[in-house]
């Protein structure tokens, strides 16, 4: 009985949590919207160029809406968008088939970039904070400072010169298939890399210090005391507490990596959502700008919910 | 990069065959460009970069395309009536030979025998009606085939097109260069419809596509089994691609990235002279650049052989504010201006210029070297005591709220190889690109006479006078001309050297061993 009710009232707190995020996607939305009206110029002018003739340029404008105001067009938007419709894109595309392959393009750069820094901040933190103030750990604390202060530019240039440039070991751009993917996923590494680097010193910075944090603990301490292995202590009496901490640190760095997308997908010609939302803006193009804001919101809110359930189980569970 | 940012005219390339200069009525000869390394050998493919935004591309060949990358595969798949000659402002394509009426106002245009589409369906000139009224009523057709009606586009027999000016017009094939696209007759998706061109489409993916031989192309095979069109944002990294072998060229890839190549192993840069104008606009109609003797001072006070060099690294040619500087009727003669610090003061004393405030100066980094043109050309009136101030503006803002409309910008054009065409653009009175607003009647009368005159020594005559008023008057400081760069595998040979869009007709390109 009390099993069921605290699981309804878990279930409860993670609709009304779903809600709350809903509610600032959508404000961000209109925000969105706001901000592409605000800025000078418009839609028909930026895609007829200085060629258009004013005839021209008052066609355009009533065939992209941009007669009505701003609210008529958001909500029309957004009567689509709960169809699962993005509406056209200010050059007449369907702005699904803009972004679409792009959108899984970027995820997947994505998501290979936050599974490397996923697994390099583990591994380096741990190394360091198992030797406390030793040559290691003072070595990975203050490297990671280092990277953190790299911005993505700097460091995809860098790889470029040295990997590809230089060494001729893997290709300084992607070149796009048929497919509309990276021709060859030897183009990943470098653009992963560059995304995934600054991410490292960040994540590896949290978690050496959330698992610090963990060794004064009683239970850590006995754990110590009776001589279990190093990685036992570390994976089954450290790494539960600090897990939080840790989740919550990779979840910011979702939204950082989505960030350095649009400079790491210039410098690489990586075929993503960044390219698409430079070039929408330039074209003051709303419903492809919010599309890429929806998009990606609705990525940072998947990872937030997941973050912040994890931290709920992370805290229930904790000895 | 700003390109697609890049909104320069399209005009068509070079590279004409034998077949074409034989059968040649008026236009004259091209050449297959390069110097090239042995015998043209057929076959390879060859990878091409060229710039683009995936959110711009377009597919529509009547379309408004910004994108290099989708105009150079529109320009290998479909083709226009004429492209740009070498030695003449107009060479043959689709149209083999054209004669104007007696008072230029009506054009024939006779089809090249043996045109088919890639499926195999003879072209008529049902087809190219269609498409040029097609292109007529788009969304910027009035600007594309300026003074041509819909019902001025008519046929004239299967093999005849005949299209009819509403005003005497000498320059009309020259107007045919630009996006004259034929498709058939009733597409109803333009998007990878058959197109006649040299080269067909075996596939498209957001920008990028493969391209194949067109084996039965009216003028003759093109060398190349294959072209390979990869889309770049930006230049650098495109330049990056080049270096690194993952392309054979890189097209149109800038100044400042070709600089970077400049005596590396294995790549070659080619320089197209005459690719873009670069200018400051001074405007004429009102404001303090109004009197005539301020913009005299400012043409006087500009040291243009430094702007070429800081600027564009030194790839460009200065300019005599004189636009079309690649046609063979540009007025050499007329004396090129100088730094002539002293004279522009006394211009500036004589019009009460107010040297007391600041000025403007509003600038965007569409092309490579705008922005860097403002800082100098602000850094060098400080010499005749004119302070002003740079004001860096982003591209749509730029385009929507200075262009045409500030009394000091930056500014750039990209069809180069015709007075006339430059003239009608861009300098008369009611142009509606007329950036400057200048108004002259003096310039309209000799650009109207210019393009009623059939006689072609005459026709010399009115365009020297064209220029001199343009020369002495108008709003364009034209400091200079940048070379069009690309950057090739050095394997790769005969590759197109005209400016502006000449780049895009590569049948005569070819991969040695």
């Amino acid at each position: 009985m009390a099993e069921r009710l605290r699981s309804s009232r878990t279930a409860a707190l993670v609709a009304v949590l779903l809600l709350r995020r809903m509610a600032l996607l959508v404000v961000l939305l209109v925000m969105t919207f706001l901000a592409v009206e605000i800025l000078p110029a418009d839609a028909a002018r930026a895609t007829l160029g200085f060629e258009a003739s004013p005839a021209e340029l008052a066609a355009r404008r009533r065939q992209l809406g941009l007669d009505q105001p701003v609210a008529v067009r958001f909500l029309h938007w957004m009567r689509g968008l709960a169809t699962g419709d993005l509406g056209v894109s200010a050059r007449g595309r369907q702005v699904w088939d803009i972004v679409g392959q792009p959108f899984q393009n970027t995820l997947v750069l994505g998501a290979l970039a936050l599974v490397l820094t996923v697994l390099a901040a583990l591994a380096l933190g741990s190394l360091a904070v198992l030797r406390p103030g030793k040559l290691l750990d003072r070595g990975v604390r203050s490297l990671s400072t280092m990277i953190l202060t790299l911005p993505e530019f700097v460091v995809a240039n860098g790889l470029i010169v040295v990997f590809a440039l230089g060494l001729h070991l893997l290709p300084s751009v992607t070149v796009t298939s048929s497919s509309g993917k990276p021709a060859s996923p030897a183009m990943l590494v470098l653009p992963i890399l560059a995304l995934a680097m600054r991410q490292i010193g960040w994540n590896t910075r949290i978690v050496r210090s959330a698992l610090a944090e963990q060794l004064p603990a009683p239970h850590v301490d006995s754990a110590i005391m009776d001589g279990l292995p190093r990685h036992r202590i570390l994976i089954h009496y450290m790494l539960p507490g600090a897990l939080p901490t840790i989740a919550a640190g990779v979840a910011t760095s979702v939204g950082m990596v989505l960030g350095g997308v649009v400079a790491v997908e210039t410098i690489f010609n990586f075929p993503g959502i960044g390219a698409v939302l430079v070039e929408a803006i330039r074209n003051r193009d709303a419903p492809l700008v919010a599309a890429v804001v929806a998009l990606t919101g609705l990525v940072i809110t998947v990872v937030l919910m997941a973050s912040d359930l994890v931290r709920a189980w992370a805290v229930g569970r904790k000895p | 990069m700003t390109m697609s940012r890049r909104h320069l005219l399209h005009a068509g390339a070079t590279a004409g065959a034998a077949l074409f200069l034989s059968a040649c009525g008026n236009g004259g000869g091209s050449t297959s460009g390069a110097t090239a390394v042995g015998t043209p050998r057929p076959g390879g493919t060859l990878t091409i970069g060229a710039l683009g935004r995936a959110s711009a591309i377009t597919r529509d060949p009547h379309g408004v395309q910004v994108n290099e990358s989708d105009y150079l595969i529109l320009s290998l798949l479909y083709d226009t009536l004429t492209i740009p000659g070498s030695s003449s402002i107009v060479a043959p394509r689709l149209a083999t030979r054209w004669e104007p009426s007696a008072d230029l106002r009506r054009w024939r245009f006779e089809l090249a025998e043996g045109a088919r589409f890639h499926d195999g369906t003879p072209l008529t000139s049902d087809d190219v009606v269609w498409s040029m009224r097609r292109l007529r009523e788009s969304s910027i057709g009035v600007s594309r085939l300026p003074g041509i009606d819909v019902q001025g586009i008519t046929s004239d027999g299967p093999r005849v097109v005949i299209v009819e000016s509403n005003y005497p017009n000498s320059a009309i094939p020259v107007l045919m260069r630009l996006t004259t696209f034929v498709i058939k007759n009733g597409t109803t998706d333009p998007a990878g419809s058959p197109g006649t061109g040299p080269f067909r489409l075996e596939w498209f993916s957001n920008g990028n596509a493969r391209l194949v031989r067109n084996d039965n192309w009216y003028g003759g095979r093109a060398l190349l089994d294959a072209i390979e069109v990869r889309l770049f944002e930006s230049p650098q990294a495109m330049a990056n691609a080049a270096l690194s072998g993952e392309i054979g060229l890189a097209s149109n890839v800038g100044t400042v990235a070709a600089r970077v190549a400049e005596g590396r192993d294995g790549v070659k840069i080619v320089r197209r002279k005459n690719d873009t104008a670069l200018m400051v606009v001074m405007r004429a109609a009102d404001g303090p650049y109004a009197d005539p003797r301020v913009r005299e001072a400012f043409r006087l006070a500009v040291d243009r052989q430094t702007m070429v060099r800081q600027v564009l690294s030194g790839y460009g040619s200065v300019g005599n504010d004189i636009l079309g500087t690649a046609d063979p009727a540009y007025a050499r003669d007329l004396p090129q201006r100088r730094q002539d610090v002293a004279r522009a003061g006394a211009l500036l004393d004589e019009a009460r210029f107010d040297r007391s405030v600041s000025h403007q100066i509003l600038t965007t980094e569409d092309v490579p070297g705008l922005a860097e043109s403002a800082t100098l050309f602000a850094q060098q009136m400080q010499s005749v005591g004119v302070k002003i101030q740079v004001v860096k503006q982003e591209s749509s803002t730029f385009l929507g709220q200075s262009r045409g409309k500030a009394p000091l910008y930056t500014t750039y054009w990209g069809t180069n190889d015709s007075v006339i065409f430059c003239a009608g653009k861009l300098l008369l009175s009611d142009s509606q690109f007329n950036e400057a607003a200048w108004h002259d009647p003096a310039f309209d009368n000799a650009y109207r006479s210019a393009l009623s005159t059939a006689d072609p020594e005459r026709s010399i005559q009115l365009m020297r006078d064209l220029q001199k008023i343009e020369y002495d008057g108008s709003g364009y400081l034209l400091w200079g001309m940048a070379e069009g760069m690309d950057i090739a595998k050095n394997t790769v040979q005969g590759l197109p050297q005209l400016p502006g869009y000449g780049r895009v007709q590569l049948e005569h390109t070819w991969l040695s061993a």
